[in-house]
């Protein structure tokens, strides 16, 4: 049996229920994937959080952490992760269809993989930088770090997740070396990753052409809009069935949606997917 | 399996389609090397009979199929480079291509699209039903508004119904079921999908139907190649056997260009009736 599993990593803010999106996810993961393929860790700083869940049986694993303070605690996957082959998501998503063969695509041929499109949610790829002026001034590969598939005793895996670490630790020394053209305000986990891989001179190893992950991200300037937008909700409807389907617009949504909108998840749209979670079990 | 190419005319009392379906009909003709019929009602057909153009289409099209005219419940400004005119449109009966067309693969095209050439050939053995362009190219290259694109701001792509090549077969009977349906509910449409519904456009029609058959997905599967245009901004300076000579619209003034050996649309009604009888010489 392959050792494979989705790993999401909450660090819960005070106004935010970023628990409550991990949960969602983890649900429509459920829902939607192949047995095998379906496993769920959570890692979380409160194990309290989640105690509130009815089904906390979709988390395979439950992992108590503690990042350094004020870090994203995402920079760590690598070694928080109990599996032997990852896909670290961003909490805000959901999944529609089953992904299984692309997993199984990735285990074969892959140790590291990290997203490098995203779609709008009339499924066009984004090409507007508007919020990574770094990547296009600076040269850096596009890398989302919301979609990163790894290999837990892969070398270049570890090479790159250490080298990362450093840039998130010395912020200031990175940018100031490397990202001279355009210094961005906060050096993310985004941020990271491509000069990671720029430096480490491996992104076209490890974000090389493919046809997936598919990620529609519903930020609202890169919608290819007429005109400016700060949230998407404004201007389109978000329009979740009994049938855990949701519509942005008038366009169904098939590819793993990254919502943004934190209160798109509501606990009406918990309850469905719970009870079709419950179905399927 | 019969193909061909059909064309809809029906005149009004600016703008002879008629005698336009004529000089394109006969351009598809001679270039595609596949008979043509003509849609048409019978007032057009009178008109055709009394401006002594009946032996030229008995000679243009295969058949010419008389149907009822539609209603004139829309007017349009028919612009002419700088200057305009408001006429009847009657655009609305397309979805009926599906029940009037004499071939089993046709090729439905607007009497303002002159094919000079036989790309679209490479159309007809095509594995999908139905083909729609999905892109309008500008003959300047840079007039392409947001609404060439999208039926609305936030909404599905727009498709250019110039050239449609489809089977006729049940799914295809669906789509332009779903056409109609869609042009008889226009008002509603637009509540759903926010354009602007102050005048039918077959485009939108089109671009609703087959969002909604690829289950309300955007599709990337086959079309038809993008359709060479001329905005009805634009002028026609002459039309010879060395092509199309145009005068395309700047801010200010007007640039002289020749097109040669290229399908294209012209979308000026009264440029094109001014030069028709050479574009029926190129016949």
């Amino acid at each position: 049996m392959i050792d494979f599993g989705y790993l999401i990593i909450v660090n819960e803010g005070a106004d935010t229920n970023y628990t409550r999106l991990a949960y969602a996810l983890a649900l429509s993961i459920k829902n939607t994937q192949k047995e095998g393929y379906d496993k769920v860790a959570l890692v979380i700083d409160d194990k309290q959080h989640i105690e509130n869940f009815t089904s906390t049986w979709v988390f395979d694993h439950v992992i108590e952490y503690q990042g350094p303070e004020g870090w994203d605690s995402r920079s760590y996957m690598d070694q928080v992760t109990p599996f032997e082959h990852t896909v670290c998501l961003d909490a805000d998503m959901l999944f529609f269809r089953d992904y299984s063969h692309w997993a199984e695509y990735f285990i074969a041929n892959s140790e590291l993989y990290v997203a490098n499109k995203a779609y709008t949610y009339r499924g066009e790829l984004v090409v507007s930088d508007h919020y990574r002026k770094c990547f296009t001034m600076n040269n850096l590969p596009n890398l989302y770090s919301f979609y990163t598939f790894f290999k837990k005793d892969s070398v270049l895996a570890k090479e790159f997740f250490d080298l990362q670490r450093a840039i998130i630790k010395n912020p200031e020394r990175y940018s100031n070396e490397f990202l001279i053209s355009h210094k961005p305000k906060v050096v993310g986990t985004d941020e990271a990753f491509a000069l990671a891989a720029n430096i480490l001179d491996i992104a076209d190893d490890i974000a090389y052409p493919l046809e997936f992950p598919r990620v529609v991200h519903m930020k609202g300037m890169i919608q290819n809009w007429p005109y400016p937008a700060d949230t998407v909700s404004d201007h389109v409807g978000f329009y979740f069935d009994r049938n855990a389907k949701v519509k942005i617009g008038n366009f169904q949504q098939t590819d793993i949606l990254h919502y943004v909108e934190k209160d798109k998840i509501t606990l009406e749209t918990i309850n469905i997917l719970e009870e079709i979670a419950w179905k399927k079990r | 399996m019969k193909k061909g190419v059909v064309i809809f005319a029906h005149n009004n009392r600016q703008i002879d389609y008629a005698k336009m379906a004529l000089a394109s009909g006969g351009l598809a003709k001679k270039h595609l090397g596949v008979p043509v019929s003509l849609i048409t009602d019978q007032s057009t057909v009178d008109w055709l009979k009394e401006s002594n153009l009946w032996d030229k289409a008995l000679q243009t099209f295969e058949q010419i199929i008389d149907v009822e005219r539609p209603a004139d419940l829309q007017q349009r400004k028919f612009k002419d480079g700088k200057e305009s005119v408001t006429a009847p449109f009657k655009n609305s009966n397309r979805s009926s291509v599906w029940d009037l067309t004499p071939y089993d693969r046709t090729l439905m095209i607007d009497c303002d699209y002159f094919i000079f050439s036989d790309a679209l050939n490479e159309y007809w053995e095509c594995e999908s039903d139905i083909l729609i362009s999905t892109k309008y190219n500008d003959v300047q290259g840079n007039r392409i508004g947001y609404l060439d694109k999208y039926i609305s701001d936030t909404g599905v792509r727009l498709l250019w119904a110039t050239t449609v090549m489809f089977t006729k077969n049940e799914n295809t009977k669906v789509f332009f079921e779903l056409v109609k349906h869609i042009k008889d509910n226009y008002k509603k449409f637009a509540d759903i999908f926010r354009f602007d519904n102050r005048m039918y456009r077959n485009d939108i029609s089109f671009g609703i139907a087959r969002h909604i058959l690829y289950g309300f997905e955007t599709d990337n599967d086959y079309a038809m190649p993008p359709v060479l245009s001329v905005p009805d901004m634009d002028l026609v300076y002459d039309v010879n056997e060395n092509g199309i000579q145009l005068l395309t619209s700047n801010a200010n003034d007007y640039t002289l260009c020749n097109i040669k050996d290229r399908d294209i649309h012209i979308m000026n009604k009264q440029a094109i009736t001014r030069h028709i009888d050479k574009f029926m010489e190129l016949v």
